[in-house]
């Protein structure tokens, strides 16, 4: 059944993307078991223009910067101290041109060094789509000057390679929380135990006096060494009184299969906010 | 019997006709250029500047994945665009000629300046759009023709 729904998710981005430039990228986040050393990603084409496809790799994991955004951190060279798949896992072909309507499968290869700890290892597959130049419109009229801006897209999506033994958890401390208009913003400090990313989802609850539920939000969320995500909801305005903030962070994600998901203990905590 | 050899006839068709069946590892996830940035006809020395919430000219990039997915957006920027015969031809960008709508409404958008990353959250429905615009700053004596570049832009998935 959950087959099928992807199935139907898939026809529908596919049909509703018919004269526009790009590809589906599907998995959006891979895993590979180092049993298994290899996985796979599938590209299609919903155009009607070849595209052009250009695979990559690059190491990088999610921080936050002051405000609270999410980025990725990108190292170029990254050292022994960090988990990086990137001298070893490769994607074939590196180029590729995909037709219209079309699908391709890219291939991803470990080649792990041995003796390589247990642990989880990362690494990101950009890529890069590139479709038949937009006409500059009146380029006949060679005594006028048109301008034009033509578009490229590069998609990143995480690749997480796991051997072993791995595991992982979430440390949860400072939560904080405003309410500004209609607009629930909360912050937290999250460290990741183990040695796996904790890939998760932070779910809000406000409660009022009565404990009936006011609102509610729900972010994914992946924690690779800690951070101090910013998320900011829309809830709508509160009457005034005390209310209270029920914050968790579970190792729980819908967009996942739960079989990747790594199992870990949730970490909750309570704020108070008050509306004058 | 009859009816099996329907079903895999029909299973046949329907495999070859459709996009890929999506793994159990995720759901796909698009990112399509829906428009360049359309400047038309400029004249020599007058800078022709294209607002990203204009809704025939604006540069716009489709993204479609999984709700409340947090996407980090980075663009990367022509300083010149490149015509006949080697002429080249400025091109700015402004502080706030990008902007992003989880709506994928053009009148929605919050801005964001185009040279910096910025992060911003898919839709309940697993939806955004990003709309670009730019200044062309054509010189006085500028050679007449088709000038163009490249606007590119990379979303990361994060979480």
């Amino acid at each position: 059944m959950r087959r099928v729904l992807w199935l139907a998710a898939a026809i529908g981005l596919g049909a509703s993307s018919l004269h526009a430039q790009g590809v589906m990228v599907a998995p959006h986040a891979v895993y590979i078991d180092h049993r298994v050393r290899s996985g796979s990603v599938l590209l299609y084409n919903p155009g009607t223009e070849p595209v052009e496809v250009t695979i990559s790799t690059l190491f990088g994991y999610p921080v936050t910067d002051s405000t609270g955004a999410i980025t990725l951190r990108t190292v170029d060279a990254p050292d022994s101290t960090l988990p990086s798949a990137l001298a070893w896992i490769q994607a074939f072909p590196r180029r590729l041109t995909v037709a219209p309507l079309e699908r391709q499968t890219v291939r991803l290869l470990a080649r792990p060094p041995v003796g390589l700890a247990d642990g989880e290892y990362w690494v990101r597959l950009m890529i890069a789509a590139k479709a038949g130049q937009i006409p500059i419109v009146g380029v006949s009229d060679t005594t006028a000057i048109q301008v034009g801006l033509t578009l490229e897209v590069r998609t990143i999506i995480g690749v997480q390679y796991r051997k072993g033994a791995v595991t992982t958890g979430v440390a949860l401390s400072n939560v904080r929380a405003q309410l500004r208009g209609d607009t629930l913003v909360t912050w937290s400090r999250l460290v990741r135990q183990g040695n796996a990313a904790f890939v998760g989802t932070v779910r809000g609850i406000v409660v009022d006096s009565t404990g009936a539920t006011r609102a509610s939000f729900a972010s994914p969320l992946g924690v690779y060494f800690s951070m101090e995500p910013r998320i900011a909801s829309i809830i709508g305005k509160l009457p005034r009184g005390r209310y209270w903030l029920r914050y968790e962070v579970v190792a729980e994600r819908e967009d996942l299969d739960p079989a990747l998901v790594l199992r870990a203990p949730p970490a909750r905590d309570s704020v108070q906010l008050f509306v004058p | 019997m009859k009816l099996l050899s329907w079903f895999v006839i029909g299973m046949a068709l329907l495999g070859a006709a459709l996009p890929p069946v999506v793994g159990a590892q995720g759901k796909p996830f698009t990112v399509t250029g829906v428009r360049g940035v359309i400047f038309g006809a400029v004249l020599p020395g007058v800078p022709r500047v294209i607002s990203r919430t204009d809704p025939a000219n604006s540069g716009q990039f489709d993204i479609k994945g999984v709700k409340d997915t947090q996407v980090q957006l980075t663009f990367a920027l022509p300083s010149a665009m490149n015509g006949p015969a080697g002429a080249q031809m400025p091109i700015a960008f402004g502080s706030s000629d990008a902007g992003y709508s989880q709506a994928q409404v053009i009148g929605s958008q919050i801005g964001f300046d185009p040279k910096q990353p910025f992060t911003g959250t898919l839709s309940k429905n697993g939806r955004g759009s990003v709309f670009i615009g730019a200044t062309a700053n054509p010189v006085a004596n500028q050679r007449a023709g088709p000038y163009t570049a490249t606007i590119t832009l990379t979303v990361t998935v994060l979480p």
